[in-house]
């Protein structure tokens, strides 16, 4: 079952011809073709190796579901209640079998029979009481902030039901993302926010098999509730993913950013493929306390100034597309588009109309600067990640498209957490930025636009960095949270995008995308762009669906 | 006995300072280890307003007195007491450290051992036959290799003979299912993992030890005392070791004094090329992650090494050559 590593010595012949060839050809450099390495999946064709988890460089052993440390596939091992798509929202069953919200302060979750841990104890209602209570005592385990919207919860026959603190029916989605932990083990946890958990039990379709700091593996679950439709016998994570290995050593699934993909991966071996949908969107954030970014004309007149696709290409390689200003994610959530807004939120470069937006916010040009009333050239400052490469290039190209426009622009690149920091702190005029991606329309906007999150300037924010400000957005959020009315969730989410697009709270670019590297020689049916059942993102709940939905090939 | 124990009082001195340094540096750097924590999330996606306080709360970062920190660092210090990793969290960093340092000490150890005795050699070779071909090529190779960048030789080397030829593991100190022990099969294969870059750091290393040999030498070949010895008919083995090469030494022995107080320190940027898992990519991952507990005591480590060296140095020298003692 163990997959055999490629052999490290090449055959001296075929080395010393393309030393040969080196010498030959001083530019052009023949890279190794997958004909002598791909050994597949064995026989079995169910060993699948995985560039997952990265060690740095090698692997710690932390199995804890709640530290920031723990192997990223520790949720292969653990399941949550519900798998949320984060492309669309789609939610899927796991641990628990149903839900139900009677009213918008309630939740039920009726829980799955007949699933047992992986040490073949049964797993039960209580289980999960045991782990929201465990997540109430210790508070640095709650990185969803579950208990900001618990009230109470009670077991009832095989039901869960969470009383909230108040009508929020977005809740349900964050709390049902909760890792439920066993709790005839962890109720014995001295202190559960330092256990390494060394050595994991958990319902979810993998158990740890051999680990070594370089490597481990995931063996399948046999009693697992739906063994049925885990395909892969066996898992392998190597602790180093760097963009050579990948190639080299026949992934079946990567998660990497790929430059020049067509050529390096899918030509690396037969059966590779690629889907980079999007998984958030790359905005330019304006600071909206300060002029002249309070202005929405003003930044009516950015959005219009820019090149979008080109951006986009400069910055990605052309690999995802230009981001409208509905602030949605598309395709993946064309469901919820407002059929209204024109060319579905795209705005195309505009000079004329980008001049025009800025002397309704009192910028001329004059000569080729655009001047303030007093003729004063506007002059503004960038702030981008350092060593965010892709991110730099977007900002470059913006840098050189406003130049077009007559305003000069200036990047900082600090370290990312002074980055971080200043974002948080609307330490910045401009600054690059990005949203969305939680499945959730109601997270998405609420984060981005919602003043409960409003601190002045110099104060450390968690969401809404732009500090946007807005009675009427408010209330739509507001009636958002509380209403059960499907139609009326539609509405709003239209009248959202409508504000996105007529305010620019911020300047959507493109969109950010999720690099998943695939190969169809050992499994198939990977999400893809015709089957988008789940993201190509390896962490968090994720790869729960992919793992439960791909089959061994031929 | 005067002059060493100067000497101690100027490296207790320096290290109090290294110490205090060690502590305000890191935090004068903008962000805070949440701050990093969060940056590194946000690249797989936007993080949960939530998220925030968790990590704060779990990381236990360092709050309060300013003053009041510093006194428990200091106590710490006296203790070898480094806390917790927020990188590793909840790995203790005096774990990480014993980890990480012995394969940095082998292969950084050894490699400039090589370099140093190997440079030496063909610096003495080199002098000795001065104008031959024995000393243009090692002369001339030298001076090119040693302007070569580390990473960018380490690029280079796991291009070409890890990545096109693949002679060589292009990452990791060994191989994939195995667990470090002390039999024979692990330690080849470890060997061989630290081939590209150990030949990284000889490559460019060896050259400014052939140079800086070969400079000297050829001073003291004109001197004197060499032609005296050359007159009596000495075997030329023998003048050229146990006379010029012996006093030419002095300056390299003090550069290999500090390159060995430096192997502790890791070559940061082979180490991040390679995976390899040593001290050095330990300080890249404290440093990008601003890991203070983490960042302070290989910081420590770091400066306490070169010190040390520097101190065993100066002293060997004030022995070496009395007029230093003055």
């Amino acid at each position: 079952m163990q997959r055999r590593r490629r052999s490290r010595w090449p055959l001296f012949g075929s080395a010393l011809g393309v030393a040969v060839l080196l010498a030959t050809s001083a530019c052009t450099v023949d890279v190794p073709t997958e004909d002598d390495n791909n050994d597949g999946g064995g026989a079995d064709g169910t060993s699948m190796l995985l560039a997952a988890d990265n060690g740095s460089p090698t692997f710690e052993r932390n199995f804890n579901p709640y530290s920031p440390g723990k192997r990223t596939t520790t949720t292969l091992i653990y399941e949550p209640l519900f798998v949320t798509n984060t492309l669309d929202g789609t939610e899927t069953p796991f641990l628990a079998s149903e839900k139900e919200q009677p009213d918008p302060a309630t939740v039920i979750f009726t829980i799955r029979e007949d699933v047992t841990w992986s040490d073949g104890e049964e797993f039960t209602p209580d289980d999960v009481v045991f782990t929201f209570d465990l997540l109430k005592e210790f508070p640095a385990l709650d990185t969803n902030g579950v208990w900001a919207l618990i009230e109470s919860i009670e077991v009832d026959g095989q039901d869960v039901v969470i009383h909230l603190t108040g009508d929020n029916v977005p809740a349900a989605a964050i709390i049902q993302k909760t890792i439920i932990v066993p709790e005839h083990l962890w109720a014995d946890v001295e202190d559960p926010t330092t256990y390494t958990n060394e050595d994991p039990v958990g319902t979810g379709p993998y158990a740890l098999g051999e680990f070594t700091p370089n490597e481990y593996t995931l063996e399948r679950n046999e009693d697992y509730w739906q063994v049925e439709n885990v395909a892969a016998q066996e898992l392998i994570l190597p602790a180093s993913n760097t963009q050579l290995d990948v190639v080299n050593n026949g992934y079946d699934w990567a998660y990497a950013f790929m430059s020049d993909v067509e050529n390096t991966w899918v030509a690396a071996a037969e059966g590779n493929t690629y889907w980079f949908p999007p998984g958030g969107t790359i905005a330019l954030f304006p600071n909206l306390t300060m002029a002249p970014f309070d202005n929405p004309e003003f930044r009516l007149g950015l959005s219009a100034a820019l090149d979008r696709d080109r951006i986009a290409e400069v910055a990605e390689e052309g690999y995802v597309d230009a981001a409208g200003m509905s602030g949605l994610l598309l395709p993946n959530q064309e469901a919820f588009l407002n059929p209204d807004l024109p060319d579905g939120g795209a705005v195309a470069q505009d000079v004329d109309a980008a001049l025009a937006h800025f002397e309704a916010a009192g910028y001329t040009m004059s000569g080729d600067q655009l001047v303030d009333s007093a003729g004063t050239p506007l002059a503004l400052t960038l702030t981008t990640p350092n060593g965010w490469t892709d991110w730099l290039r977007g900002a470059t190209e913006v840098q050189t498209q406003l130049a077009a426009v007559g305003i000069e622009v200036t990047l900082n690149q600090p370290q990312p957490a002074a980055y971080q920091q200043e974002l948080q702190n609307g330490n910045f005029q401009l600054s690059m930025g990005s949203f969305g991606g939680t499945g959730s329309i109601y997270e998405d906007y609420n984060r981005l636009l919602s003043s409960e999150f409003l601190q002045p300037v110099g104060t450390t924010t968690t969401a809404n960095f732009q500090r946007y400000s807005d009675p009427d957005t408010d209330a739509l959020l507001a009636e958002l949270r509380v209403t059960l009315d499907e139609a009326r969730q539609l509405e709003i989410a239209h009248e959202l995008q409508t504000i996105m697009f007529e305010q620019a709270p911020v300047i959507s670019m493109f969109y950010g995308g999720l690099w998943g590297l695939f190969s169809e020689a050992n499994f198939t049916g990977w999400p893809s762009a015709e089957d988008p059942y789940a993201s190509p993102a390896t962490w968090d709940a994720n790869p729960l669906l992919v793992l439960t939905n791909i089959e061994a090939a031929g | 006995m005067r002059y060493v124990l100067r000497k101690i009082g100027l490296l207790l001195l320096t290290l109090w300072a290294a110490v205090t340094l060690n502590f305000f540096l890191p935090r004068m750097m903008p962000g805070s280890p949440t701050d990093a924590a969060i940056a590194k999330l946000a690249q797989n996606g936007p993080v949960s307003p939530a998220t925030r306080a968790a990590i704060e709360a779990q990381l236990g970062v360092p709050t309060g007195n300013i003053g009041d920190q510093y006194v428990t660092y200091l106590g710490n210090v006296l203790t070898l007491d480094f806390g917790v990793s927020y990188t590793f969290f909840p790995q203790s960093v005096s774990e990480l450290v014993l980890t990480a340092l012995p394969w940095t000490l082998v292969m950084v150890g050894v490699v400039t051992i090589v370099a140093f005795v190997l440079g030496t050699l063909l610096g003495v070779l080199a002098a000795w036959k001065r104008g031959t071909f024995l000393d243009s090529l090692p002369t001339l190779t030298g001076t090119f290799t040693s302007a070569f960048p580390y990473f960018w030789t380490a690029l280079l080397l796991l291009f070409f003979l890890g990545y096109v030829l693949q002679w060589f593991p292009t990452s990791g100190a060994y191989s994939a299912r195995a667990t470090p022990n002390l039999s024979l099969e692990f330690i080849a294969d470890a060997a061989y993992h630290a081939v590209l870059p150990a030949v990284t750091i000889l490559i460019t290393s060896l050259g400014g030890w052939i140079l800086g040999m070969r400079n000297t030498m050829i001073n003291t070949l004109g001197d004197d005392y060499v032609t005296f010895a050359e007159a009596n008919g000495l075997a030329p083995r023998a003048v050229a070791l146990k006379y010029a090469a012996r006093n030419a030494i002095l300056p390299n022995l003090t550069g290999f004094g500090l390159a060995l107080g430096g192997v502790v320190g890791g070559s940061l940027l082979v180490e991040r090329v390679f995976n390899y898992p040593g001290v050095g990519y330990l300080l890249y991952n404290a440093v990008t992650n601003q890991d203070f507990p983490l960042m302070q005591a290989l910081f420590l480590m770091i400066t306490v090494s070169v010190l040390v060296a520097n101190f065993i140095v100066d002293v060997l020298y004030g022995y070496l050559d009395p007029r230093t003692r003055r």
